[in-house]
C-alpha cells in the first residue's frame, strides 16, 4: 500500500457516484475532443480556400451583373490606369457579347429551360417565335425565346478558366489574345452541337471565323461559349477600345487588399472592383463561424469537466474530512494526503478520458459533418446567379469553392489527440489543486472533535 | 519525560475568547500510566491535542525528553506525531476502506518503516492486541467496537511511540471491555516503558493508573 494504490483504491470506494463522475466528464472530453477535430478540419480547409483563392482582381463597369444592369463599358484610358497601379503585374481584358441565331451559323447548345426563358422575356427579344411554347407551362405566356451562344473576346483566354490555372484545351491550340485574327477557341459544348473540329469555320457578325481549338472547363455556361482575341470582338460588335471585364494580377497576397484600395480610389465609382481573395474570405465567413463554434465549445466542454471533476473531489473531501484530520494525526505529510488525493482525481478523469477519448473518435466525423452541412447550406444556396458574363465566370468558379466547403473531411491529427489529452489533464489539475488546498488547511486537531 | 510549562490555549470564536487551557503545569515520568479526569468542556481533549502535537498553543511549552515541541517546525511536528506519539480516540478513526493489517501498516509507512517488513509487523501487534487473523483482514465496519479500539491501540504502539495519548478510549465501549481494554493498553506499555495519558470517565479505571490529574475551566485542580 502506498499513497498511489490508496489514491486508486477510494477512487472506487464509492462505484455508484464514481460512476456517474467518470460518465459526464467522458462526455465532456468526448466533447473536446470533437470540438477540436471540427475546428482543426474547418480551419485546415478555411486555410486551403484562402491559399488557392490566388491574386487576381476583377474589374467590372459599375452596375453591370453579367449582362443585366446598365453603366458605360471601361474604357481603354482605364485600362492604362489600372495596369500603372503599383503591384500589379498584368492584366487581361475581357469584352463580351452574346450572338443570337441571326448574327451566326451557330446553332446554341445552351437550354435556356424556365429560368433563362424568364430572363430573355424581360429584354424584350427580337427573335419571335411561337415553337417551344409548352400549353401546360402557365408561367410562359408570351413569345418564347431562343438561346444565345456567349462570346468573350479577351486579351488571355486562360483568365476564361474556372479554376484559376491554364483554360484545358481538349484538342488543337490556344490563340493569341492580342492580336486581331479572325480566330476562336470553342467550347466543348458548343463544338458539339455544331460538329465543330479545330479548323472547321462558322459565321458570326458576317465574317467568317476559323475554329483553332476546343476547350472544355466542365462549367456548362462556359463550354456553350466561343472565346476569341479581344480586339477582334471590339472591332466586331463595333465597341473600339471598350472592355466590360479587367482581371489585374496582383503580386504578392499580402498586396491584395491595399491594390484593391488603391483601384477603388483611383476609378471612384466607375467601376465595381473584386478580389478573389476577398470572395474566398466572404465565402468561408460560415466555415469561420463554424471554427468560433467549435472553440467555444472546447472551452465551455473544458470548463464543465474541470467543474465536474472540481465538485466531485470537494464532495470527497468534505465528506473524508474526519478521516484526512486521522492520516494527519498519525503522521501523515500534508504532501502524502495529498497527493492520494490527487491520484483519487487523476484515476477518475483517466478513466472518464479513456471512455471519452474512445466517444470522441467515433462521434467527431459525423459531429463534423452535420456541423458543416448546417451552417453553410445558406452559403451554397444563395450563390445561384442569373447567368451570363465575365462576372459569372468568376461567380462559377467561387460556386465550386462553396460547394468544396461542404466536404470538409474531418482529420483527427496527432496534435489535436494531443492537446485533447493537454486540456484533459489540464481538468484534472483544476480539479484536483483546490481540493487540495482544501485539504491543507485541514487541521490534524479534527480528530478529537466529537460529531 | 514529559514537563508541561504555563499552557494555555485560547480559541477565538463569534461570541468572544474561549480560554480552553490556563496556565497548565505537570510533569509526568518517562514510563508513567497517568490519567486526566474533569467535566465535560474542561480542557482534557484540547490538553491531549497540544500534547500531541495536533494543535499549536497560545503560550507556554510542552518538553519531551528536553525538546520544546511547539516549537517545532510543521515538517518536524508531523516527524513527532508519526514516530512520538500513538493515539488512541474515542471513535477509534480507523479508516474505514482500508482492513485492520492496512490500518496498522499506514502508520507503519508514516513512521518510516521499510515497506517490506511492515506486515510482518502489523501482523504481530495484532495478534498481541487478541485479534484473529481472518480479522485482520477484515474492514473495520466488520468488527465490534472492542475490537476496532484493539486494531487503534495496535496502530498507536505500531512505532514504538514515547507517549501513547488517549482520549477516552473505553467511552464508547461497555464496562467490561473497556477494562480489558485499558488493561491491554496498560500491559502493552509496562513492556515497552511507554508514557501513558488517558483522559477517561470511568474512576474505577482512574484510580488503578499511577496518578491522575483533575481539570476544570482549564486548569489543573489536583
Ligand atoms: N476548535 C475550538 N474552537 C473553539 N472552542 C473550542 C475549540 N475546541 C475546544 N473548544 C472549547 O474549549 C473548551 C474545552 O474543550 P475540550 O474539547 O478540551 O473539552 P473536554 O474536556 O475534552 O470535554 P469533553 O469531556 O466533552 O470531551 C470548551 O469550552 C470548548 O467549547
Ligand atoms: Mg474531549
Amino acid at each position: 500500500m502506498n499513497v498511489i494504490s490508496r489514491g486508486i483504491k477510494n477512487a472506487l470506494r464509492s462505484p455508484l457516484r464514481s460512476g456517474a463522475i467518470v460518465l459526464m466528464l467522458a462526455i465532456s472530453i468526448g466533447l473536446i475532443l470533437s470540438m477540436l477535430v471540427a475546428r482543426g478540419s474547418v480551419n485546415s480547409k478555411i486555410d486551403e480556400v484562402k491559399s488557392t483563392a490566388g491574386t487576381s482582381i476583377t474589374i467590372t463597369p459599375a452596375g453591370v451583373n453579367g449582362f443585366a444592369g446598365g453603366g458605360d463599358a471601361l474604357t481603354s484610358t482605364q485600362l492604362a490606369t489600372i495596369t500603372s497601379t503599383a503591384h500589379i503585374t498584368g492584366t487581361s481584358a475581357s469584352l463580351n457579347d452574346q450572338l443570337s441565331s441571326t448574327d451566326t451559323s451557330l446553332t446554341a447548345s445552351l437550354e435556356l429551360g424556365n429560368f433563362g426563358a424568364r430572363q430573355m422575356r424581360f429584354e424584350g427579344s427580337s427573335t419571335p417565335s411561337s415553337a417551344n411554347s409548352s400549353p401546360s407551362d402557365t408561367t410562359i405566356t408570351r413569345r418564347a425565346p431562343t438561346p444565345r451562344t456567349t462570346v468573350t473576346g479577351t486579351t488571355n483566354p486562360n483568365s476564361v478558366s474556372t479554376n484559376g490555372s491554364d483554360l484545358t484545351l481538349t484538342s488543337g491550340e490556344t490563340i493569341d489574345g492580342t492580336s486581331s485574327e479572325l480566330v476562336a477557341l470553342v467550347g466543348s459544348d458548343l463544338a458539339t452541337k455544331n460538329s465543330l473540329v479545330v479548323g472547321s469555320t462558322f459565321t458570326a457578325y458576317t465574317k467568317t471565323i476559323t475554329v483553332k481549338g476546343i476547350f472544355s472547363t466542365g462549367n456548362k455556361f462556359q463550354d456553350s461559349g466561343i472565346i476569341m482575341p479581344l480586339a477582334t470582338v471590339q472591332t466586331l460588335t463595333d465597341q473600339s477600345g471598350s472592355v466590360n471585364s479587367i482581371v489585374a494580377k496582383v503580386d504578392s497576397s499580402d498586396n491584395v487588399s491595399s491594390t484593391v484600395a488603391a483601384l477603388k480610389t483611383a476609378l471612384s465609382d466607375k467601376a465595381d472592383i473584386v478580389s478573389q481573395a476577398e470572395q474566398a474570405a466572404a465565402s468561408v465567413s460560415s466555415l469561420e463561424s463554424i471554427a468560433s463554434l467549435a472553440l467555444g465549445g472546447v472551452i465551455g466542454a473544458t470548463i464543465a469537466g474541470a467543474v465536474i471533476v472540481l465538485l466531485a473531489m470537494i464532495m470527497v473531501v468534505r465528506e473524508r474530512r474526519r478521516e484526512i484530520g486521522v492520516i494527519k494525526a498519525i503522521g501523515g505529510t500534508n504532501r502524502k494526503v495529498v497527493g492520494q488525493f490527487v491520484t483519487e482525481a487523476l484515476t477518475l478523469t483517466v478513466i472518464g478520458s479513456i471512455i471519452g477519448l474512445a466517444l470522441g473518435v467515433a462521434v467527431s466525423g459525423p459531429m463534423t459533418t452535420s456541423l458543416v452541412s448546417s451552417s453553410t447550406s445558406s452559403t451554397t444556396s444563395t450563390s445561384g446567379r442569373p447567368a451570363g458574363g465575365p462576372g459569372e465566370m468568376m461567380r462559377g468558379g467561387f460556386n465550386q469553392i462553396s460547394k468544396n466547403l461542404t466536404s470538409v473531411t474531418s482529420t483527427l491529427t496527432p496534435t489535436i489527440f494531443a492537446s485533447a489529452i493537454g486540456i484533459t489533464l489540464l481538468i484534472a489539475v483544476i480539479g484536483a489543486a483546490v481540493p487540495a488546498w482544501f485539504i491543507s488547511k485541514i487541521s490534524p486537531a479534527e480528530v478529537l472533535r466529537t460529531e | 519525560m514529559l514537563v508541561v510549562k504555563n499552557l494555555s490555549k485560547s480559541f477565538s470564536s463569534a461570541s468572544g475568547d474561549v480560554t480552553a487551557l490556563n496556565k497548565v503545569n505537570l510533569t509526568v515520568q518517562t514510563g508513567e500510566f497517568a490519567s486526566i479526569i474533569g467535566k465535560s468542556g474542561s480542557g482534557k481533549s484540547t490538553l491531549l491535542s497540544m500534547l500531541g502535537a495536533l494543535d499549536i498553543p497560545t503560550s507556554g511549552s510542552i518538553e519531551v525528553d528536553g525538546v520544546d515541541i511547539a516549537k517545532l517546525s510543521a515538517g518536524k511536528q508531523t516527524a513527532y506525531r508519526a514516530k512520538k506519539i500513538g493515539f488512541v480516540f474515542q471513535h477509534y478513526n480507523l479508516i474505514p476502506n482500508l482492513t485492520a493489517l492496512e490500518n496498522v501498516m499506514l502508520a507503519l509507512e508514516f513512521g518510516g518503516m521499510p515497506a517490506k517488513k511492515r506486515k510482518a509487523r502489523a501482523e504481530q501487534l495484532l495478534t498481541d492486541v487478541g485479534l484473529e487473523p481472518d480479522e485482520q483482514l477484515r474492514k473495520p465496519p466488520r468488527l465490534s467496537g472492542g475490537q476496532q479500539q484493539r486494531v487503534s491501540i495496535a496502530r498507536a504502539l505500531a512505532n514504538h511511540p514515547a507517549i501513547v495519548l488517549a482520549d477516552e478510549p473505553t467511552g464508547n465501549l461497555d464496562s467490561e471491555t473497556g477494562k480489558k481494554i485499558f488493561d491491554l493498553l496498560h500491559h502493552l506499555s509496562r513492556s515497552e516503558k511507554t508514557t501513558i495519558l488517558a483522559v477517561t470517565h470511568d474512576m474505577d479505571i482512574a484510580g488503578k493508573t499511577d496518578r491522575t490529574f483533575k481539570l476544570k475551566d482549564g486548569k489543573i485542580i489536583a
